[in-house]
């Protein structure tokens, strides 16, 4: 697999032409930005709850879900999800996670402490548990790491 | 890449193409611009649909704010653009509205270098370059250097779309106007500086006709049922660049405050 760095990746021209070199090789682009930039790999979270929106949108999509906490108060988070067409190779599509849809999500929180999060994996309503995380430095899901 | 030749071009060729055609704009800037006398018949494909290829911009302050505006600051007055002089919006909507206009000058899509959506990329004060054959009209913007594909090859929307920035359009001919309809956009762009929005629910219908070789009119109806109250119609002309040699140059706004790492200086940290 061709493996293009995120840095390299920023600049518009370099980019162009890598994803114009992906997409000749077989090869689809995953990564936009560092997971490291926006992410906290010393935080995990996971949670379930019901899906309010998905913006399926370049270059990351985002899940937003309501999540029903212990105290019965009601929390939306916003989850950053992969790039529309490698979810798409993955059977995720807008219908998949319509509003209203059970998921349960392993990510890790933002840095900036709002409720923002990282999808590393989701597991759906019909029990597949799928990659949803595209950054190529993200770490792998909480649980993935602690059954190791 | 699987290739699939069917009639709904996947969202892999739609990027696929999109990105080839933007690195092929970059490899060779200058593409014939053709400038014609005013009296000259349409310029024609082969088909004899009317070819719209050429570099177009508007003159209208537009972009500024759609509806009719004195000067401000930061805009000059105009008339606005919208029949009627008022965008129908909800009432609560008119407060995310009156939101956004106050903070315009932090929140405008645009001044964070964002791809820039329908209609607006169509008004915003940059060159547009149409590349236009039988089966579909490809729109280069200067601006973002986005790639916007209008297809005229009796395709249907796709089933299960993406949020597009840009939409999905798929568009017919009504004798010499090129009739568009424009879906599954995101809610992420404005409609122009002053805060003037839509949501992803936004349903564009567009109308482009010559009025001579050299001039476009421009005609939309927007509908938004999370947004508008009901539907209402703009119109802008866009005139050809009929300057020598005139181009595109690329105007990609989003990673300019990451210039100063580029090209990689691995000695000088």
């Amino acid at each position: 697999m061709l493996n293009v760095s995120s840095d390299l990746l920023k600049h518009p021209l370099l980019r162009v032409l890598a994803v114009s070199g992906l997409l000749a090789t077989s090869v689809s682009a995953s990564a936009h930005h560092a997971f490291s930039a926006e992410f906290d790999a010393s935080k995990p979270v996971e949670v379930k709850g019901v899906v309010t929106k998905f913006e399926l949108v370049n270059p990351h999509s985002w899940l937003y879900v309501d999540v029903t906490n212990a105290d019965g108060t009601v929390t939306n988070w916003g989850f950053e999800y992969g790039a529309p067409f490698n979810l798409k190779e993955k059977g995720i599509t807008k219908k998949t996670l319509a509003a209203g849809t059970e998921i349960k999500i392993n990510g890790y929180k933002a840095k900036n402490g709002q409720n923002f999060g990282y999808a590393v994996s989701s597991t759906l309503a019909d029990g597949r548990t799928v990659q949803t995380g595209g950054a190529q430095d993200a770490p792998a899901a909480p649980a993935e790491k602690a059954a190791k | 890449m699987k290739t699939k030749l069917n009639n709904k071009p996947s969202w892999a060729h739609k990027v696929g193409f999109s990105l080839l055609l933007a690195a092929s704009v970059i490899a060779t800037p200058l593409v014939s611009n053709a400038v014609y006398a005013a009296d000259t018949k349409l310029p024609r494909l082969s088909n004899g649909h009317p070819d719209f290829s050429g570099i177009w911009q508007t003159t209208s302050a537009a972009d500024f704010d759609l509806e009719p505006h004195s000067n401000r600051k930061d805009a000059p007055p105009s008339a606005g653009i919208v029949e009627g002089g008022v965008i129908p919006y909800l009432p609560s909507a008119l407060e995310q509205k009156k939101k956004n206009f106050e903070n315009r000058a932090t929140d405008d899509p645009a001044l964070k270098g964002y791809t820039l959506g329908v209609p607006r990329g169509v008004y915003y004060p940059e060159p547009f370059q149409i590349f236009q054959r039988a089966r579909d009209l490809n729109i280069v913007q200067q601006f973002g250097h986005s790639v916007r594909t209008i297809h005229t090859n009796n395709t249907e929307h796709p089933e299960d779309a993406n949020d597009w920035w840009l939409g999905d359009s798929r568009a017919k001919w009504e004798g010499d106007t090129l009739v568009v309809d424009a879906i599954d956009f995101n809610d992420k762009t404005w409609l122009d500086h002053a805060g003037n929005f839509h949501s992803d629910a936004l349903h564009i219908t567009e109308r482009w006709k010559f009025l001579d070789p050299n001039t476009i009119e421009y005609k939309a109806t927007l509908e938004d049922p999370k947004v508008f109250s009901k539907p209402w119609n703009i119109s802008v002309i866009l005139h050809r660049h009929r300057e020598k040699n005139f181009q595109l140059i690329e105007d990609y706004r989003y990673t300019l405050d990451y210039d100063q790492y580029y090209p990689p200086k691995p000695d000088k940290k």
